[in-house]
């Protein structure tokens, strides 16, 4: 299938001198149709490239004539690339069906107006764990118990790691007082020689198979875990707090196709596509009216969509200094010599 | 003659050119940058990505990458040389052999390194396997440490060792051998004071062939070390993903192409000695 849809773009790039738009996207972040429906909807070719970490991304594209149109950066990037001036001012007129979005993403922290972005997909950070232990974990201070040694995993990640470090001693995970960034990484050291590995989506299958007990992960492998087995897996969201993080579209400001860009991201916003894109990677939308469509075991997945209660203890990652992220670095470093 | 051997070499001096000459200059630039905000270089020219390169902490990641890349270098000399020697001597079945040394090229090192971790895991192959005969108790926690870093590379570079091991040897005059039997040395005697010294360039050859790409790894002690010890390779990734700071990245892997460098001319000087 997928073969097939690539092949016919490929042919329809050959034949066709048409309108074309060129999509810049994480992998596997559309649905198998996502695309061909588009094309074929509109009649504009889509030139689709992926990538695998937004820093891959940014520098694709720090140059500015990078040849992409449309770009999926995450929410702290918005800000710095906005400053560098890599993204286009959006249209709202040309976005009828913005009003698709969740309440809560129509003015999201990073972009309050929505002027530069618009929310996809989002996501936390908490703590998969075998039903099976005699105390399941509830804070980021249970993945700190000897009882687990040898079989507790941390994100291969240092915001997600000196996130969790900060977090488990009352500070924001934003932080950039190298007082408490020491202390974050004191703790991190502390917690290596229990550590099985740093893992990132690959803990999944380890979750599965039972050899890890208790992981930080995102909610999105979580959940794809307990999928797989759902009387042997649970997913926690630690007590001090966790990250939250949300992926957005945006249009770059070296694009001069805006107006197609535009109608691929309202195409984007459409409820019953975003809803297949939801379902293909089963990753929590942004979009309300497309959550309401999805099927009910997904749309009510307390992994993917908690309360509002649960998720007033997230904080937002957001861009750090040129000064904080070295130090982060160092410290880092530090952590995987130890 | 000369007009026609430059036009067959300027292809091949171009690619060179494009390839090597090209990239390594800019990265030789970028190190003597400073890192943009969120990526990417500007100015001013320093010095500083190189003396930051001086602390202890950097050192000590230098000098774990080449302990590992010397001991996955030795284990491929012992495990390669017997191996080499046999197919050497196997007769017609040695093309059979020297194939099947070389299949698993046919398949991505990503692919084969996975594919270990399976065999590797708590509840992979082996530890199942190894349970349900009753021959342990406990899973042998296998996978995640520095000897599992270790047998991936030796699992990964060992054909490199065998190739220009077996190059040597099968060129080796039998006679040679013959002869010292007949002025009684004993078989070992004949393997470490006629074959081995003959064998010296083929030796070195796979050693170099082994130990460069060893200290430049990353994928294996992410995969096979859980990414719980940080290799130069890795601290070059780092710099230019998370840490956006690809002056740095410049230097350090400059750094370490310089160390690797002088590390080659000082085996060739003990080479050229010891001939």
């Amino acid at each position: 299938m997928k073969r097939r849809a690539f092949i016919l773009s490929a042919a329809a790039a050959a034949c066709s001198r048409g309108p074309r738009l060129n999509v810049y996207n994480w992998s596997d972040y559309v649905a198998p149709e996502t695309i061909p429906d588009f094309e074929r909807e509109t009649g504009i070719f889509v030139r689709y490239g992926t990538y695998e970490s937004v820093q891959e991304m940014l520098a694709k594209v720090m140059s500015g004539n990078s040849g992409w149109d449309v770009v999926f950066p995450s929410a702290d990037y918005i800000q710095p690339m906005r400053e560098m001036g890599l993204l286009a001012p959006l249209r709202p007129e040309w976005l009828p069906h913005l009003d698709a979005l969740d309440a809560p993403f129509r003015h999201p922290p990073w972009d309050p107006e929505l002027r530069w972005s618009v929310p996809y997909m989002w996501g936390v950070t908490g703590i998969a764990y075998q039903t099976s232990l005699d105390r399941p974990p509830c804070s980021w201070g249970d993945l700190w118990n000897p009882r687990l040694a040898g079989k507790i995993t941390m994100l291969d990640d240092p915001p997600e790691v000196l996130g969790a470090c900060l977090k488990m001693l009352g500070y924001s995970l934003n932080s950039s007082d190298p007082a408490q960034l020491r202390r974050a990484q004191q703790e991190a050291i502390a917690q290596k020689k229990l550590l099985r590995a740093y893992l990132n989506a690959e803990v999944r299958d380890q979750l599965v198979a039972g050899d890890v007990a208790a992981a930080q992960a995102w909610a999105i492998t979580a959940a794809q875990a307990i999928e797989a087995a759902p009387d042997k897996l649970a997913f926690a969201f630690p007590s001090e707090g966790f990250a939250r993080f949300a992926d957005t579209v945006a249009v770059l400001r070296e694009s001069r196709r805006q107006q197609a860009a535009h109608r691929f991201i309202d195409y984007l916003l459409r409820p019953e596509v975003s809803a297949k894109i939801a379902t293909a990677t089963q990753t929590a939308t942004a979009n309300g009216a497309a959550r309401a469509l999805l099927p009910a075991a997904m749309r009510d997945n307390p992994v993917l969509y908690p309360s509002g209660g649960t998720l007033a203890r997230g904080e937002w990652f957001q861009p750090q200094s040129a000064a904080s992220q070295r130090l982060r670095d160092r410290l880092w470093t530090e952590i995987k010599s130890a | 003659m000369n007009r026609l051997r430059a036009r067959l070499l300027a292809p091949a001096a171009a690619l060179a050119f494009l390839t090597v000459v090209a990239p390594l200059a800019i990265i030789c630039l970028y190190s003597f940058m400073s890192r943009g905000a969120y990526g990417g270089v500007g100015q001013p020219f320093t010095s500083e990505n190189y003396t930051r390169l001086l602390d202890p902490l950097y050192g000590a990641i230098l000098w774990r990458s080449f302990w590992v890349a010397a001991v996955s270098t030795l284990i491929c000399l012992a495990l390669g040389f017997p191996l080499a020697l046999f197919i050497a001597r196997s007769g017609e079945k040695k093309n059979l052999y020297l194939s099947l040394v070389i299949l698993p090229f046919w398949t991505s090192f990503l692919i084969r390194t996975y594919a270990w971790m399976f065999l590797l895991r708590d509840t992979g192959l082996i530890n199942t396997a190894l349970l349900s005969a009753g021959i342990i108790r406990e899973p042998l926690p296998m996978l995640y440490n520095n000897g599992a870093v270790i047998l991936g590379l030796v699992y990964g570079f060992l054909p490199f060792m065998v190739l220009p091991l077996y190059a040597i040897l099968e060129r080796l005059d039998p006679s040679l051998m013959e002869a010292a039997a007949d002025l009684g040395a004993r078989p070992r005697e004949t393997l470490f004071r006629v074959i081995l010294p003959l064998c010296a360039p083929g030796i070195r050859a796979g050693a170099i062939l082994v130990f460069v790409p060893c200290l430049g790894t990353y994928l294996t002690s992410d995969l096979l070390g859980g990414s719980k010890t940080i290799l130069i390779g890795n601290l070059v990734q780092n710099q230019f993903t998370s840490a956006r700071d690809w002056p740095f990245g410049a230097a350090a892997s400059l750094a370490l192409m310089a160390a690797a460098t002088l590390l080659l001319f000082a085996a060739r000087r003990s080479g050229e000695e010891l001939l």
